[in-house]
Parts: structure tokens; sequence; C-alpha cells
């Protein structure tokens, strides 16, 4: 009786307030992928095969341009709806608030969202460019990684949520900081689990050569 | 007028006779005059959930004509408070039955009196078992978290969905919208109700806002049956939202109703299970559950048959 799925607006099919942030809009796919999803009991035989690539489609394009600040602003000015990411939303990740322990849902997080992220993660290393010219370099910094990141369109949050790293480490990382980087021996480690989470194969290879790029700048 | 409970699942074995007995012993336990109806027609036993084991009248006599009046066949249970209008020895063409005698019960139904009246259904979705769910507009919908179930209480949401707007089309005009249903979505459209109410809603405008309201007084309730400890306990409320969201109906997620190895015994044992078992889960479910339901029903209206 109410709107037909594709007629809603991008918010509305993710369940979210146009004034929601990244993290929200995060969970509301996550969970509105453990509806859709087709191996989901909730929606069993209630779409045809049609109908639910039909609406997984449309929430994969839902989500992906709200979860990019830029296709979002741009969507939100197309269609009339205010309340962009912007400002507030930067604010509200250094303003966390503390989160009772139990309300954590594990096992959502590691969910389908997660097989399909990681799927697609793959195929847009296989496709870019950029990636393959900079995982030849020889020597690897921080910038690089960042670039690799930004590539993939993946946030720090994510990132640090994935690897249970600081955020303060990671950004560190990314901007070649040599003052407040950690002690070498986490490093390494840090550098491999940043990788691992972006699906990058090569992790092992490619920490070393960071290590060793790293090592010899401090030499100098 | 008695507060009307129908308890339909689509599917056999989900817990709807079970509901309905363990619903109909709370409330007749907090003093309310309570009828048990069982109008699972052709495979009746909520007799035996209530320990009736021989019940000397049954439904078919009041059909039959052989007892005129539905009041004169109701028994007693050995629990104070509660009756039951058992099917035991219905006959065996009771399943089919007619549409006069159907109204006729739906009638005699809504005459009697009693505070509480719980209708426990049928699986399926004859037009028989659609009719007595929506005799009131509190229908209960009884699921459990497998596939087999859930797809089975969809099929019933989208029949009885069906059924209620064929309610507003005359026989003829129905036709006409069949074709332009078919006409839009092609010959092969699924016959979901939500694709006939969105060319209802373009070519009957009037009769959509007629629809439309008469939904918004529905009152549907969602029990999920048999939750076992690794199945996911949001799944009722994420039910609903599909509904809500796809259907446009409004079905509320009334609780879980936990698995319990118990009430298998109880039923082998002919024995009440919240009687024989209080202090488990699927007991403290069921008291949750009608705690909750009994206050959030409004007013009660029986449909069409007064």
């Amino acid at each position: 009786m109410e709107k037909d799925f594709d007629q809603m607006n991008y918010y509305e099919i993710l369940d979210v307030k146009p004034s929601a942030s990244t993290a929200e809009i995060r969970s509301a796919y996550n969970e509105a992928l453990q509806i859709y999803q087709p191996e989901s009991l909730v929606s069993y035989s209630f779409f045809s095969r049609e109908e639910r690539n039909k609406i997984l489609s449309l929430l994969e394009k839902a989500y992906l341009t709200l979860i990019n600040e830029v296709q979002r602003d741009k969507y939100d000015t197309e269609t009339n709806l205010k309340g962009s990411s912007g400002s507030a939303e930067k604010d509200a990740i250094i303003k966390k608030e503390p989160m009772n322990i139990f309300e954590i849902n594990r096992q959502a997080f590691n969910s389908v969202a997660r097989k399909n992220h990681t799927a697609e993660l793959k195929t847009k290393i296989s496709q870019s460019q950029l990636i393959k010219e900079i995982l030849s370099r020889q020597e690897i910094k921080g910038a690089d990684l960042k670039a690799i990141r930004n590539e993939l369109g993946v946030d720090i949050e994510t990132i640090h949520k994935e690897t249970k790293i600081r955020l303060e480490c990671l950004i560190c990382i990314e901007a070649d900081d040599r003052e407040k980087l950690p002690a070498a021996v986490f490093l390494k480690g840090f550098v491999k689990a940043y990788l691992k989470s972006l699906c990058i194969e090569s992790a092992d290879v490619i920490s070393a050569l960071y290590m060793s790029s790293i090592t010899t700048q401090k030499l100098t | 007028m008695a507060h009307i409970w129908p308890i339909g699942g689509g599917k056999g074995g989900s817990g709807k006779s079970f509901l309905a007995s363990s619903m109909g012993h709370l409330l007749a336990k907090s003093g309310k005059k309570t009828l048990l109806i069982d109008l699972d027609l052709g495979a009746a036993n909520l007799h035996t959930m209530v320990d009736v084991p021989y019940p000397e009248k049954c439904f078919s006599d009041f059909v039959c004509k052989k007892i005129p009046d539905l009041e004169d066949i109701v028994l007693q249970t050995p629990f104070s408070n509660l009756f039951l209008i058992s099917g035991a020895h219905d006959n065996l063409d009771i399943a089919n039955l007619q549409y006069e005698k159907k109204i006729k019960t739906l009638r005699a139904i809504a005459k009697l009196n009693y505070d509480y009246i719980i209708l426990d259904l049928g699986a399926g979705t004859a037009f028989n078992t659609l009719d007595f769910f929506l005799a009131s507009r509190n229908g209960i919908f009884i699921t459990t978290p497998e596939p087999t179930s859930i797809e089975n209480v969809y099929r019933l949401i989208r029949a009885i969905y069906l059924r209620r707007i064929r309610h507003f089309f005359s026989t003829n005009d129905f036709k006409a919208l069949e074709k332009k249903v078919r006409e839009h979505l092609g010959d092969d459209s699924f016959y979901k109700p939500e694709h006939i109410v969105s060319v209802i809603k373009k070519y009957f405008p009037e009769k959509y806002e007629l629809i439309k309201k008469d939904f918004s007084f529905f009152r549907f309730k969602l029990i999920l049956n048999q939750l076992r400890k690794q199945d996911n306990p949001l799944l009722g409320e994420q039910i609903c939202k599909v509904i809500k969201k796809h259907l446009g109906i409004s079905v509320e997620f009334a609780g879980n109703i936990a698995y319990d190895e118990h009430v298998h015994d109880a039923i082998c044992q002919r024995v009440s299970f919240l009687e024989r078992y209080p202090h488990t889960h699927a007991a403290n479910d069921l008291r949750v559950l009608n705690r909750k339901m009994s206050n959030a029903f409004g007013e009660q209206l029986m449909l069409n048959y007064i």
C-alpha cells in the first residue's frame, strides 16, 4: 500500500533518516542485507528471484551513493533532500559515546555484508591500475597505503573497526608522521593487518617493503 | 462483546493449538470467561490439549442443526472459566463447510457471551480458514523460525490480504480488476496482492482509500514459536518489517516463545503445560505474551457478520 521499493529514495530504501551518519548508514545496510540476501530466512519465499535481485542492486546503489560524501551531496541536491553528511558527522566520529559492550553485535558485523564487501574489494583491486602500479613499486610509504585505501573507497574508520588498531595510530602511519609512529615491532604487524583488511593478497611482502623503506628513511 | 482472537499459521505443527490452549488457560486463570473454539475443521484436536478426551457434543451438531444453539454445544473443561467447542467427532466432510453455514457460524459466534473467544484455525489457506481469521481485527499469526513455516505464513498473510480486498468488489468488478492486473503486469503476474493494490490505486482510487482505511483498523500480531537458542531473536521484528515495507500491512511482533522439550512431554501426558512446567522459559514467554496482548488489543469489532 505504500510506495513501491523502486520509487523510494535512497534513505527510505535503507530505512535511515536523511541526516544519518556514515556509520548509521553502514549498519542499516548490514541490517538490510540480513533481510534481503538470498540465504536469508526472513524474506524466504517472499520475493521472486528477479524481485530479490532488483532489491539487492537498489540497496547496493543506495549504500554506495550514501557512504560517498561527494556523491551523497550530489544526490541530496538532485533530489532536494536536506541534511547531508558534512561537518556534523566528522564531529561525531571524534565525540564517541561509551557503548555498552553487550550491545555490540559481533555476528552482524561478520555476516554476509562482510563477504560481499570482500568480493567487491577484490574485484576493485584487480581492476585498478593505480593499485597495481603502487604494489609493483620497490618502496612503499604511508601515503601509498592511503592512496590504495582511497582508491578502494574504504574509510579509515572501517579499518580501525576491523583491525582494532587505534585511529590515531592509523592516521600517523598514513601521514608518515615518523615522530609518532609506533615501535617497529608493532608497526610491521599493523601495516600487515591494514593491508589484509583491504584484501591485498601480498600483505606480507608489501609490509616487509614498507618496513625497509621506513628504516632506510630513518637512517638517512 | 467478546474479544475474539483468531490464531492462524499457515503451516501445520507451528503451535496454533498449543498457543490457543495456553492463552485460554492464562486468560481463564486471570478470571476471564474464556471460550476456545476448535475451527481446525477436519483435523481437530484442541480437546486433547485441554483434557476433554471424550467430548459429548461437537461443532458438527451445530452445523447439522442437531443442536440449534451454538451456546448449547459449549463444553466444560476441568479448568474453571475455560470452555470449549470441540471438533472431535465432526463429520468427516466438515472440512468443506458451505458458505451459508460458515456465515451462520460466524453470526452465532458474535452473539456468544464470553470475555474472550479464541479461534484455533487449521493449516492452509482454504477460504474457511481465511474467513474465520478475518472474523476479528485481532488475528494472531504464529510461525516457527524455519523456512517452510515462514513460507506458509507469508502465503497466509497474502491470502488474507487478497480475501479482504475481494470484499470491496462485486464479482464483475473483480473480474475487470483481474483483467487489468494481467494487462499491466503480464499474464505470469504472480497474483500478489501488492501488485493488485498498485493497480487499484491507479484505477479505483476511491476503493483504494476505503481499503487503506479498512486495513488501518486491523491489529494483526505475529508470534514466533519454538525459538531455539541459536536462532536469531530479531527474526520476528524483521519479518514484520518486510511485511510492512512490501505489503503495506502493519503486523505487530508480539514476541518469541522459546523452544522447550517439555511442551512435548506435557502434550504426551495430556496435561496443561503451564501447570505442569510453570518455571520453564517457554511458560514464562507465554505469560509475558498474554499480559502484553490482553492490554494491547483495543476496541473489538466483528466484521460484517452482525
